[in-house]
C-alpha cells in the first residue's frame, strides 16, 4: 500500500515537473521570439507590404465575425439585464450595466476568442505546414530570416488590428444593447444613455483598448511560436494547432484576470 | 570547398552522425549514399546551418558555419543553393515569385519587373522548363518533375558556388529521374559549382559524381571514385553497387528480423 502511494506521488511529482519544465521552455522561447521580432522590426528587415497584407488578412477579414459577436454580446447582456432589473431597480441602470459589461469585459474577451479561432489557429496551421513541408528551411536556405519574413508581419498586424476590432465590438455591442433594451423592457435611448453616462469613466475605454492591445500581442506571438516549432507531419500540425488554441485561451483568461487588480484599483 | 570536421548529431539520445569528417574540393561533385535514416540529409542540412551539430563544425570556403554571426550565416547561405527532396516550393506563391526568391531581397520583391523576369526566365530555361507556360502557375498545379525543376531553378538563379541536392530524383518516374540527372550534370559543367548530392539512385551517383561517399550507422564507411566503389569487395558497398548483393543483404536482414 505504502509503495503504491509512494509511486503515485512520484508519478504526480514527475508530471508536475515535466509540465513546469515545458511551460518554462515555452516562456523562454516566447521571450526569444519577441526579441527577434523587435530586432527585425527596428533593423528595418520587415516588409511594409507584407504588414499591410497581413493587416487585411488578420484585421479587415475578421470584421464581419467581430461585428456579429459584438452585436450578440450587447443584445444578450441587455435582454438578460432587463429581465433581472424589471421591478427591482431603476431601469436606466441597465445602460450602465450594458456599457460596463461590454466595454470592460465582453468586447475585448469575445473579440479575443474570435481572433484565436479565426487568426491564431490559422497562423499556427499555416506556419506548421510550412515547417513540416520544409518551406521554412527553404526560406532560411535562401538567406532569409523566417522570423522577419513570416512571424513579424503577422505579429505587427495583430498588434494593430486587435484594438481596432475591440473598438468595433464595443461600439456595435453598445448600439445593439441600446436597441435591445428598447424592444425588451421599453427603455428609451435617452434613459439608456443617461444610465451609461452615470457610471462612465474615460479610463474604461483606455482599459478596454489596452486589453485588446495585450491580446493582440500574445495571440499572434503564441500562434507563431507554436507554428514555427511544429514537427511530425500532418498529425504534428494538428497537435500544434490544438495546443496553440488551448495555450492562447488560457493565456487570454489569465491576462483578463490580471487586468482588474492591476488597473482598476 | 566544404569541410565537415568531426560532426556528431543525435536526436532524442539516438545518435545519427558519429564523428563524420569529409572534405569536398571546389568544383567537385560528390554523392552521398547510404541506407535510409543514416543521417545523409542531416549532414546536408548542416552545410548551410539548417541543423546544428552537437559536436564538430562545418566549414564553407574556410568560414565556420556554426561560429558565424547572423549576417555571416546569411552570406554563407547565399553562396549555397539547396534543392529540397520535395522541392519545398512556397504554396502561396506563383512559379515566378518562387524562383525570384533565390535573388536578393530587393529583386525578389520586384519579381515582375523586366530585369528580374529575365533572370527568372533564364533560370527556368536552364532547367528545361518553358517560362511562358508556368510563370503564373501555383506549385499545386505542377507535376512532381516540374516542381523539382522549379526548385532547382530557385536554387541556381542566385548563381551559387555550391549546390546541395537532397534526393533530387526520389518519387520520379525513370524518364524524369534521367532528366534531373542530365540537368545536374549540365549545371555542374556550365556553372562549375561544388555539388553534394544525397541520393538512393546509385546509377545517378555513378553518372554525376567524381567521388561517392557511403554513410552507414552514422559513420563514413567508404569514400572513393565511382570505379573504386564498383570494384570494392566490401559487402556494405556491394549492397549499393549491384542489385544481386542488395538482394543477399535484404535476405540477411529479413532472416534476422
Amino acid at each position: 500500500m505504502v509503495v503504491v502511494v509512494r509511486r503515485g506521488a512520484q508519478g504526480i511529482l514527475r508530471l508536475v515537473g515535466r509540465r513546469s519544465e515545458s511551460i518554462a521552455r515555452d516562456f523562454g522561447a516566447l521571450a526569444i521570439l519577441s526579441w527577434h521580432v523587435l530586432e527585425a522590426l527596428f533593423c528595418g528587415r520587415v516588409s511594409l507590404r507584407e504588414i499591410f497584407e497581413q493587416c487585411y488578412a488578420v484585421g479587415v477579414r475578421s470584421v464581419p465575425l467581430v461585428f456579429v459577436t459584438g452585436m450578440l454580446s450587447g443584445l444578450v447582456t441587455s435582454q438578460q439585464g432587463g429581465y433581472q432589473f424589471t421591478g427591482s431597480v431603476p431601469l436606466y441602470v441597465l445602460g450602465s450595466v450594458v456599457t460596463s459589461s461590454v466595454i470592460l469585459e465582453l468586447g475585448p474577451v469575445i473579440t479575443a476568442f474570435v481572433f484565436i479561432g479565426r487568426v491564431g489557429a490559422r497562423i499556427t496551421a499555416e506556419l506548421g505546414t510550412m515547417r513540416v513541408s520544409e518551406q521554412i528551411d527553404a526560406l532560411s536556405s535562401l538567406g532569409r530570416d523566417p522570423v522577419a519574413v513570416l512571424a513579424a508581419p503577422r505579429m505587427i498586424a495583430g498588434v494593430i488590428s486587435m484594438p481596432v476590432l475591440v473598438a468595433l465590438a464595443n461600439t456595435v455591442g453598445l448600439f445593439s444593447g441600446l436597441v435591445a433594451s428598447r424592444s425588451t423592457v421599453g427603455l428609451g435611448p435617452e434613459s439608456f444613455l443617461y444610465g451609461a453616462r452615470l457610471f462612465w469613466h474615460n479610463w474604461d475605454l483606455l482599459y478596454s483598448l489596452s486589453k485588446g492591445l495585450s491580446f493582440g500581442i500574445v495571440i499572434p506571438l503564441i500562434a507563431c511560436h507554436m507554428g514555427l516549432r511544429t514537427h511530425g507531419g500532418a498529425e504534428g500540425v494538428g497537435r500544434a494547432t490544438t495546443a496553440a488554441v488551448v495555450m492562447m485561451i488560457v493565456t487570454i483568461l489569465v491576462i483578463d484576470a490580471l487586468f482588474p487588480p492591476l488597473f482598476l484599483n | 570547398m566544404i569541410e565537415y570536421r568531426d560532426v556528431h548529431k543525435a536526436f532524442d539520445d539516438t545518435p545519427v552522425l558519429e564523428g563524420v569528417s569529409l572534405t569536398i574540393e571546389t568544383g567537385e561533385c560528390l554523392s552521398i549514399v547510404g541506407p535510409s535514416g543514416t543521417g545523409k540529409s542531416v549532414l546536408l542540412k548542416m552545410t548551410n546551418g539548417l541543423l546544428e551539430p552537437d559536436q564538430g563544425d562545418v566549414f564553407v570556403d574556410g568560414e565556420a558555419v556554426f561560429q558565424a554571426t547572423r549576417r555571416q550565416l546569411e552570406s554563407i547561405r547565399r553562396k549555397v543553393g539547396y534543392v529540397f527532396q520535395n522541392a519545398a516550393l512556397f504554396d502561396s506563391m506563383t512559379v515566378c515569385q518562387n524562383v525570384s526568391q533565390g535573388l536578393p531581397d530587393d529583386e525578389a520583391r520586384r519579381c515582375h519587373s523586366p530585369p528580374v523576369l529575365a533572370k527568372v526566365c533564364a533560370a527556368l530555361d536552364a532547367v528545361n522548363l518553358e517560362p511562358s507556360e508556368i510563370l503564373g502557375e501555383l506549385p499545386a498545379s505542377l507535376s512532381g518533375g516540374m516542381r523539382k525543376r522549379v526548385g532547382l531553378a530557385r536554387a541556381i538563379i542566385g548563381r551559387p558556388q555550391i549546390l546541395l541536392y537532397d534526393e533530387p530524383s526520389t518519387g520520379l518516374d525513370p524518364v524524369n529521374s534521367a532528366v534531373i540527372t542530365l540537368l545536374i550534370k549540365d549545371i555542374q559543367r556550365r556553372m562549375q559549382v561544388t555539388s553534394v548530392v544525397v541520393t538512393h539512385d546509385i546509377q545517378q551517383a555513378f553518372e554525376i559524381s567524381a567521388r561517392i561517399a557511403l554513410l552507414q550507422e552514422g559513420k563514413l564507411h567508404f569514400v572513393g571514385t565511382p570505379d573504386a566503389f564498383r570494384a570494392s569487395d566490401d559487402p556494405a558497398v556491394q549492397a549499393f553497387a549491384n542489385r544481386q548483393a542488395a538482394a543477399v543483404r535484404a535476405a540477411e536482414i529479413m532472416e534476422v528480423s
